[in-house]
């Protein structure tokens, strides 16, 4: 079993959250299993411009579903076509996702440390069976 | 378009009643880019704004204009006149002219087409659709006379409706194709390609007329014509001829005569079209103005001449065509007779072989266009203008009668003044010239005028006609020269072959020595005798004849029972007829003849047919031959005694009697045989005057058609019309028979004026409630504000709404009572809708509950963390410090649910922060700013950060030392952004403290939650006075709008 601590080494992680208090504390524990992370981007606008301009400077994201009330669609939109994968996190009710983004994992508030890092595992392909506790989101 | 190149062909398309149809096969028949611009001109009243522009945009691609002054026209497109003016055209630019009258033009399609074919000449084509009088008549006539195409429709799927329109086109001949409207585009699109051809054929027909084998088709041609049409052509001009042949193979896209001669040969429809071109007849008013005026000077004052008020002045215009020349007549004659005393009655005869023309002349109704040549003076006095055409002038009309004639076929007028053939000459060849002029000859009075056109002359006819003017073409008819009158030939001088020529009496002047003798012998011995022909009247007379023959009283007679000398005139009679029945010669003796002074002559008397007579009537030679000297009275009596017995005497009394009644009998007999004539005589005027009348009775037939045709495109609008209305109104009551809402409608004394059948639901109604007040009516809902409500909307004109909770039956209702507003500015009426919203109010209820759960909740669990914390963290410095935040999140949802808005107002929450900390009380702390309610997104946030400021000023700052102090004032900054929330947090009395080294938490939530969530500014300042904070939200338009509602 990996150790918690690092694994996430040498991932880079981009979050994106609206909520400063939750996306400080994201960011405390993704920096914690050893990720390098960046942002916390809060706006869609930004985030959207984020993705673009530097796709190349992370691995993968960590994306709110509710920005300043409006879905964060097109910045899902944006990672895909940048090629980055990445786990929606949400206060709402997982089926609340529209379906064209229903295949994309999804954790839901308040988020675990364990499935979110089991998740964002699972993006890179470098986790382990074992390590995760049975959170995986159904989707 | 470039300027090289020739310019667009325009046809003007025409079409009345029924016209809609038309104009779909029409264009819909069009091929792709014609090349050709088109010009609807229809009969629109003015009252109706015409969808006619829109209506042909779903038939056509072509670009579809409502035509406007000055507009150019562009190949390819469509331009439709509007309904309320009158459409000319020139240079290509459409020229527009609004009608101050309300009723519409009468002929517009004749003024269009007639500017068109001044405008464009060869290019002009001109079209006529279906349509109910003769619109467009005249102005076919027009194009063609300038070499345009003419086409108009006959019946298909496409109409015409109305016939009438295209057929009185089709009938004067002048319509290059009758054919339905579908087939036309194409027929337009060769013309189009074939008129390029025209130059070269004009100069192929140079040739033409010396070939020989082309002199042998055109025989043929003539053959055709004379055979399948009856008239024959050979006597016409060559070159006119030709043309007209050219003309008509450019029409049928032939380029070589034996082709056309074969089309001749199997269509018989081609020769009749051939046909009316040959007798296209150009003519316009005062055609050749010095001619008509030279006229008006030398002739016309001569024709008034020793004339009374009893007397006619007859004027014949053979081939009068349309009737600008007849009328141009008209105009001189009316002049003359204003100028002389106990003016003449005068009459014009106008005649032609083409009905249609002269039905068109009997209006008497021209567009301005084809009045070039008439005089302003003139135009003012005989012309009444009519829109944009004018109409002759009765005084002019009721001069001239018009009625069909050939002039080759048929019988002459007679006794006529003046004869007015001009330009009809040049279509006839030398030997129908040779017939008609002599005709004329016979025509006229002694002394009668003959007018002719510039370009003929009576050609070898100087013996019958004197020249008064050589270049003018006015002749004096001349007096007979010999005594062979020159009748008019029959119809068998234009059989082929026939040489017209000069028939002359044989010269008496080889008379033999012989024939003299017998002559004086005859003249001296010979008894008197005369020549009569059938009828009586005397032919000949030989010398010596007085003694039986006198001149009759009264006008001069050649008759010679009239002449008869007393006691003659009885057995002359009876010889004469015996002769007449019997053929043979028949005498009569002892006829006593009384002479002057009383002397008898008995004479014997006999009548004989002459011999040898090879043509002509019989005629019948009298002999007189004396028996003994001339007797007195009384001798004869007693001659007659001497012979006789007393019987005898007797008898022959008697017989004298007898003979005085016979002769007192005759004289009686011919009294009203005169009578008979002169009521004859009258007989025929009446019958011109009903002529004349049934004319002016056509004219208002048509104009009756006309009127009914508007009414017609009237009754149709109007249907169409009322079909959208009932669709209209269909949907509206589908509409209110869906829609579920109750809905009254209420006049201005509340009366019911109609309703929904939603209503029995609200209102104990009945279909027949309406009318009755609605006050009248019992309610299933309680308000009793009802009648003044109404009364309220009624006066202010505002809306009103009410919401009815009906506490009994569970039932909620919202009642809008609406004013009914028509174009007028106070309410008509008014509208009461009545919703039932006991679902939505259901709703409303439920929701709030939700919401309170939520909200207890909510608390609860937070109440449950603050305990989870409160063991799990037992006796940590760090528990008090995290169960003071959760308290604050607390506070934060308590104001959230309380609040009735969307906003929360800024100084409640720095308020419940400070009392949270107790210390909201003492004077230490001032709150200054204006009312600003937040955004709840902005309230959880802003709260946490005053929070932490509040919680470090009681652990280290103001509010922690005795003499500190806090105030905190915001105020709204306008600025180009956008307004923000200025918010200052001064502590002062505090010793100075050391900027703290660690960031904690708190410091960073005060430093950077804000601006991360907000975009917010926060300076966060150790002075030496204590902590300064300054924080600047912008503020989102919500807030602001929250307030200005308030």
């Amino acid at each position: 079993m990996m150790p918690m601590e690092t694994a996430l080494q040498g991932r880079r992680i981009l979050v994106v959250e609206d909520d400063f208090l939750i996306a400080l504390s994201m960011c405390e524990t993704l920096k914690g299993a050893g990720a390098t992370v960046l942002g916390p981007v809060g706006r869609i606008k930004d985030a959207v411009r984020f993705v673009q301009d530097r796709a190349g400077d992370f691995d993968e994201a960590v994306l709110d579903l509710d920005l300043h009330g409006q879905r964060s669609y097109p910045v899902a939109d944006a990672l895909v076509e940048a090629g980055r994968g990445f786990v929606f996190t949400t206060g709402f009710d997982m089926v609340s996702i529209s379906k064209e983004y229903a295949m994309h994992p999804c954790c839901s508030k308040p988020v675990s440390t364990s499935a979110l890092i089991v998740a964002l595992c699972a993006l890179s392909g470098v986790c382990e069976p074992g390590l995760g506790n049975g959170e995986l989101p159904p989707g | 378009m470039d300027a090289g190149q020739a310019p667009t062909p325009i046809a003007g398309v025409g079409a009345s009643a029924g016209g809609i149809e038309a104009l779909q096969g029409f264009f819909q028949g069009m091929p792709r880019n014609p090349g050709v611009a088109f010009v609807v001109v229809t009969h629109l009243s003015p009252e109706r704004k015409s969808l006619l522009s829109d209506i042909l945009r779903t038939y056509t691609e072509m670009p579809v204009h409502v035509a406007s002054d000055g507009m150019r026209v562009e190949a390819n497109n469509v331009y439709v006149l509007p309904a309320d003016a009158v459409l000319s055209i020139q240079n290509h630019a459409l020229l527009l002219r609004k009608r101050s009258s309300t009723r519409r033009e009468p002929k517009p399609i004749d003024i269009f087409f007639s500017a068109l074919a001044l405008d464009l000449g060869e290019r002009a084509i001109g079209v006529v659709l279906s349509g109910g009088d003769g619109d467009g008549t005249l102005g076919v006539k027009a194009i063609k006379a300038r070499g345009g195409l003419t086409l108009a429709q006959v019946p298909d799927g496409h109409g015409p409706r109305h016939p009438d329109m295209p057929e009185s086109a089709i009938s004067t001949g002048l319509v290059d194709f009758a054919v339905p409207a579908a087939a036309m585009g194409e027929r337009i699109v060769e013309f189009v390609h074939s008129t390029n051809m025209m130059d070269g054929l004009a100069a192929d027909s140079q040739v033409m007329h010396q070939d020989e084998a082309m002199v042998g088709a055109r025989r043929e041609i003539y053959a055709i014509l004379r055979n399948q049409i009856g008239h024959d052509f050979g006597g016409y001009k060559t070159n006119t001829f030709m043309r007209r042949v050219q003309r008509r193979m450019q029409v049928n896209q032939l380029d070589s005569l034996e082709g056309y001669l074969e089309q001749l040969r199997q269509d018989p429809q081609e020769v009749g079209a051939l046909f009316r071109d040959l007798l296209i007849n150009v003519t316009s008013f005062f055609r050749d103005e010095d001619a008509f005026t030279r006229l008006a000077e030398e002739v016309i004052p001569k024709l008034f001449e020793g004339r009374g008020a009893e007397d006619t002045v007859r004027v014949w215009v053979p081939g009068c065509a349309t009737g600008e020349e007849v009328f141009s007549l008209g105009i001189l004659m009316r002049e003359q007779l204003d100028r002389v005393q106990a003016a003449p009655r005068v009459q014009l005869f106008a005649t032609d072989i083409d009905e249609h023309a002269l039905g068109v002349a009997r209006a008497g109704r021209y567009p301005a266009a084809m009045l070039e040549g008439v005089s302003e003076e003139r135009r003012r006095r005989f012309f009444v203008p009519d829109g944009a055409s004018y109409v002759l002038s009765k005084e002019v009309r009721e001069l001239c009668i018009f009625s069909p004639h050939s002039v080759i076929r048929d019988p002459p007028f007679s006794r006529m003044d003046l004869i007015s053939c001009r330009n009809l000459l040049i279509y006839f060849g030398a030997d129908v010239q040779n017939q008609v002029i002599p005709t004329f000859h016979y025509a006229l009075r002694p002394d009668g005028y003959l007018f002719l056109g510039t370009s003929e002359n009576i050609s070898n006819f100087g013996d019958l006609f004197a020249s008064i003017d050589k270049k003018q073409r006015i002749f004096r008819r001349r007096p007979e020269m010999n005594g062979a009158a020159r009748l008019p030939l029959s119809i068998s001088g234009i059989r082929p072959g026939y040489v017209g020529g000069d028939v002359r009496r044989p010269n008496l002047s080889g008379m033999a020595l012989r024939q003299v003798a017998e002559a004086q012998v005859l003249e001296r011995f010979a008894p008197a005798y005369v020549v009569v022909n059938h009828e009586g009247d005397v032919v000949f007379y030989s010398g010596r004849t007085g003694k039986y023959l006198e001149p009759a009283p009264g006008a001069p007679s050649r008759q010679i029972l009239a002449m008869a000398r007393k006691g003659l005139r009885l057995d002359l009679r009876t010889v004469l007829r015996e002769a007449q029945e019997g053929g043979r010669s028949i005498t009569r003796d002892g006829v006593a003849v009384e002479g002057d002074g009383g002397r008898v002559q008995i004479v014997s008397v006999t009548a004989e047919p002459l011999r040898d007579r090879e043509d002509g009537g019989a005629l019948y030679i009298v002999l007189f031959t004396d028996e003994g000297p001339t007797l007195s009275r009384e001798e004869a009596a007693g001659r007659a005694n001497f012979a006789q017995d007393g019987t005898a005497l007797q008898l022959d009394r008697e017989l004298r009697d007898t003979r005085e009644r016979l002769q007192s009998l005759i004289e009686e007999y011919e009294t009203a045989l005169e009578e008979l004539k002169s009521s004859n005589e009258e007989l025929v005027s009446v019958n011109e005057e009903l002529q004349s009348t049934n004319e002016e009775l056509e004219a208002s037939k048509e104009e009756l058609q006309s009127v009914n045709e508007e009414l017609h495109t009237v009754n149709t609008e109007l249907n169409a019309k009322i079909e959208g209305l009932d669709r209209a109104n269909n949907d509206l009551q589908n509409l209110f028979n869906s829609t579920e809402i109750a809905t009254i409608f209420l006049d201005r004394d509340l009366k019911i004026r109609s309703f929904t059948p939603a209503v029995s639901a609200v209102f104990n109604i009945l279909p027949s409630d309406r009318g009755r007040p609605i006050t009248d009516l019992s309610q299933r809902f309680d308000l009793p504000s009802f009648n003044q409500d109404l009364n309220e909307v009624l006066t202010s004109g505002k809306s009103l709404e009410r919401q009815i909770n009906q506490e009994g039956e569970q039932v909620n209702y919202l009642l809008r009572m609406s004013p009914y507003v028509s174009s007028i500015d106070r309410p008509q009426g008014l509208v009461v809708t009545v919703v039932d919203v006991t679902n939505l109010t259901r709703s409303e209820t439920r929701q709030r509950i939700l919401i309170a759960e939520l909200q207890h909740r909510t608390r609860n669990l937070l109440g449950v963390v603050q305990s989870i914390a409160r063991q799990t963290l037992d006796g940590d410095e760090r528990s008090d410090v995290f169960i003071q935040r959760l308290a604050a999140l607390g506070r934060v949802q308590s104001l959230i649910g309380h609040a009735t808005q969307q906003s929360i107002n800024l100084e409640d929450i720095v308020r419940a922060e400070l009392q949270a900390l107790g210390s909201a009380g003492d004077g230490r702390m001032t709150l200054a700013g204006p009312v600003v309610p937040l955004n709840l997104e902005h309230v959880q946030i802003t709260a946490l950060v005053l929070h932490e400021l509040a919680t470090n000023a009681l652990k280290y700052g103001a509010l922690k030392q005795p003499e500190g102090k806090l105030r905190v004032d915001w105020t709204i900054r306008q600025s180009e952004e956008g307004s923000s929330l200025l918010l200052h947090w001064r502590e002062s009395g505090v010793p100075i403290t050391e900027q703290p080294k660690r960031r904690g938490y708190g410091r960073e939530l005060i430093e950077q939650a804000l601006a991360y969530s907000l975009n917010a500014r926060t300076e966060l300042n150790f002075g030496p006075d204590g902590v300064v904070c300054v924080i600047e939200i912008p503020l989102t338009a919500s807030p602001m709008a929250v307030l200005e509602e308030r």
